[in-house]
């Protein structure tokens, strides 16, 4: 039974040199921060996550660390399952499994690979979690899909996790919350993103209060008593403070093209004083059960006193 | 004309994060050069991770990979990982990089073992694109095995990064004599295990051999090549007959004949000293990796060789 305590998180998607890594990373640790994100793109200037992690873990003793998340068809997971499992070991069992099935149009295209329709692409990452999962546990493990076939491998090294670290599996559409409910620990609610694109208008409406209820939903519906087992995280994308929510909020809307109260309760977006910001998560926690909030790094500092106030509480 | 020696050590298992740390900053303070990590399916760490976090770990030891099997990631996502780590070390990482040999690798990931010609070219073509990564610009490779479309990686690598390029076969010496910064002179690999064969493979003829191979292709970029091996007979010992001795067998020649392998390095540090020097005058070698478990006992050898 999850206790649905308050914890945060922190993304970091560009440092310029490892001491601006170690030294966010070290800051994010004693602000309170529980985890730092690393998302996986071939654009935007993103830095290679599971390296990057690699290094805020050795700098640090406590946070935690996590790909935000990773995308499965980027690599085989015989290969992920090894890196997973060396990084839980040598952080000390810190590490959370982001894992998705991929979507960003625009990584497949520069790399040059195919991007199947989305049900080939969450039957993969089904696939790839069930492997991730059998060479994580003890002994050898064999596993003949339709994508991968494993024969009679003992996965090295075993994490400290047992049997696994946790997985985080995020999403919008029906089938990978329903995915996310049978294999995770933690599940992350996002915007639908079956258009490839991160703000396109399909995305954004994905995102407001009822369609949000809907996805709880769907994954209440999908997990049954599970549900209450799971973590619900999401990642704030949008974080603003000021006095004059109001003003703030209705230019959002216009821009989305949703209400200004959609605008202001959807669950990527937190404008306000740091009350009304605190207000927001907890109505948010008491509506949809969301615990875990994910931050910019580029707002490490000024979303601080929001995780002094409401860590573990 | 060979450059200054300098000493790996090639690591392939650590315990937790003290131990890895440990391990790493161990290996910076006996004055090695760099660590680097094998790329296999057995016991081993995975080496990015790991490499990432001895770097973290340590300020001036250079860290890298020996080598990367090329089948195992797509050749953009290693460059990206590579030059990652190398922003975040200030410069530090030397990517290995080979086509791939050993079958059990494949058989454990499910994946196709293809001729040694296929994989090599698989490995030519990658390295047109983790090249093309480093520059940090645009750029557009359709080859018969990748295609990347107008893609700039990122991060850029602080300097140039080197590439090592290790094999045992003509071809990929040859392409090593033309891409790589540093070239791994190896046992030919193309049974797919190490077997007595490949134990043959680094005698001192054939050893002979490639190194005329690597500098046929090299033209004048010979005198910028640094030339390594690893060598997996290593010992200090005051009693070199007796291992010799022991070893031959194994080399299927004469004890004398199995010392002077490029993959034997055994007597007392002074005899080892010697035998460096012989080789560097021979084969241009400079480059010196052992294996983990001689960390300690190599280091009165790093001691009074390295940066000489």
């Amino acid at each position: 039974m999850h206790e649905r305590r308050f914890r945060f998180g922190v993304m970091v998607t560009n440092v310029g040199s490892g001491k601006e890594m170690s030294e966010l990373a070290r800051r994010a640790e004693g602000l309170g921060y529980s985890t730092l994100f690393v998302p996986d793109h071939f654009v935007d200037h993103q830095l290679a996550p599971t390296v990057a992690l690699a290094h805020a873990a050795a700098v640090t003793d406590t946070l935690r660390i996590g790909p935000l998340v990773l995308g499965n068809d980027y690599k085989h997971p015989v290969v992920l399952a090894r890196e997973v499992g060396s990084l839980d070991l040598l952080s000390d069992g810190r590490l959370e499994l982001g894992i998705g099935a991929g979507w960003m149009t625009v990584d497949y295209e520069k790399a040059g690979m195919t991007l199947d329709r989305p049900g080939v692409r969450i039957a993969r990452l089904a696939e790839s979690i069930t492997i991730l999962k059998g060479l994580l546990a003890d002994g050898p493990f064999t596993f003949h899909g339709e994508h991968y076939r494993v024969t009679d491998l003992d996965g090295q090294p075993k994490p400290v996790q047992r049997p696994h670290p946790p997985f985080l599996i995020g999403g919008g559409g029906p089938k990978i919350l329903a995915l996310a409910a049978k294999e995770a620990q933690i599940v992350g609610i996002n915007a639908n993103l079956r258009s490839g694109e991160p703000t396109s208008p399909d995305a954004a409406h994905s995102l407001v209060p009822a369609a949000t209820d809907e996805k709880l939903a769907t994954l209440r519906a999908a997990a049954g008593d599970h549900f209450d087992d799971l973590e619900i995280k999401t990642l704030v994308g949008f974080v603003h403070e000021t006095d004059d929510a109001a003003g703030i909020v209705e230019g959002m809307a216009g821009a989305f093209g949703v209400t200004p109260d959609d605008a202001r309760m959807a669950p990527v977006t937190l404008v306000g004083t740091q009350g009304e910001m605190v207000e927001l998560l907890e109505a948010r926690r008491a509506r949809w059960q969301m615990s875990y909030h994910v931050v910019g790094s580029e707002v490490l500092d000024t979303f601080a006193p929001i995780v002094a106030q409401l860590a573990g509480t | 004309m060979p450059g200054p020696f300098r000493f790996g050590v090639q690591v392939s298992q650590g315990e937790s994060m003290s131990d890895w740390r440990d391990k790493a900053r161990k290996i910076e303070d006996l004055g090695y050069s760099t660590l680097f990590m094998p790329d296999h399916f057995g016991q081993e760490l995975a080496p990015m991770p790991a490499i990432a976090m001895a770097a973290a770990s340590t300020t001036t030891l250079r860290i890298g990979s020996l080598v990367f099997d090329n089948d195992y990631k797509h050749p953009a996502i290693l460059a990206k990982e590579a030059a990652t780590i190398d922003v975040l070390s200030d410069g530090r990482v030397e990517l290995g990089i080979g086509a791939g040999w050993m079958k059990s690798d494949y058989d454990a990931l499910g994946l196709p073992y293809d001729s040694p010609a296929v994989r090599v070219d698989r490995f030519e073509e990658a390295l047109a694109i983790i090249k093309g990564c480093f520059t940090g610009e645009p750029f557009t490779y359709h080859g018969e095995h990748y295609r990347v479309t107008d893609y700039a990686s990122f991060p850029k690598p602080v300097g140039l990064l080197p590439i090592l390029i290790g094999g045992g076969g003509k071809r990929v010496l040859s392409i090593a004599g033309r891409e790589a910064d540093i070239v791994g002179i190896n046992p030919n690999l193309r049974a797919g295990e190490i077997n007595a064969e490949a134990a043959r493979d680094s005698l001192r003829e054939r050893t002979d051999q490639k190194v005329q191979w690597i500098r046929e292709a090299a033209g004048a970029r010979w005198d910028d090549l640094e030339i390594q091996m690893r060598f997996f007979v290593c010992k200090i010992t005051d009693d070199r007959n007796s291992l010799a001795e022991a070893i031959a067998p194994m080399f299927g020649v004469g004890p004398d004949e199995a010392l002077e392998s490029g993959s034997a390095l055994v007597g007392t540090v002074d005899e080892v000293i010697d035998q460096l020097q012989q080789r560097r005058d021979r084969w241009g070698l400079s480059y010196v990796v052992v294996g983990d478990e001689n960390v300690d006992e190599f280091a009165p050898v790093v001691a009074k060789l390295a940066g000489s």
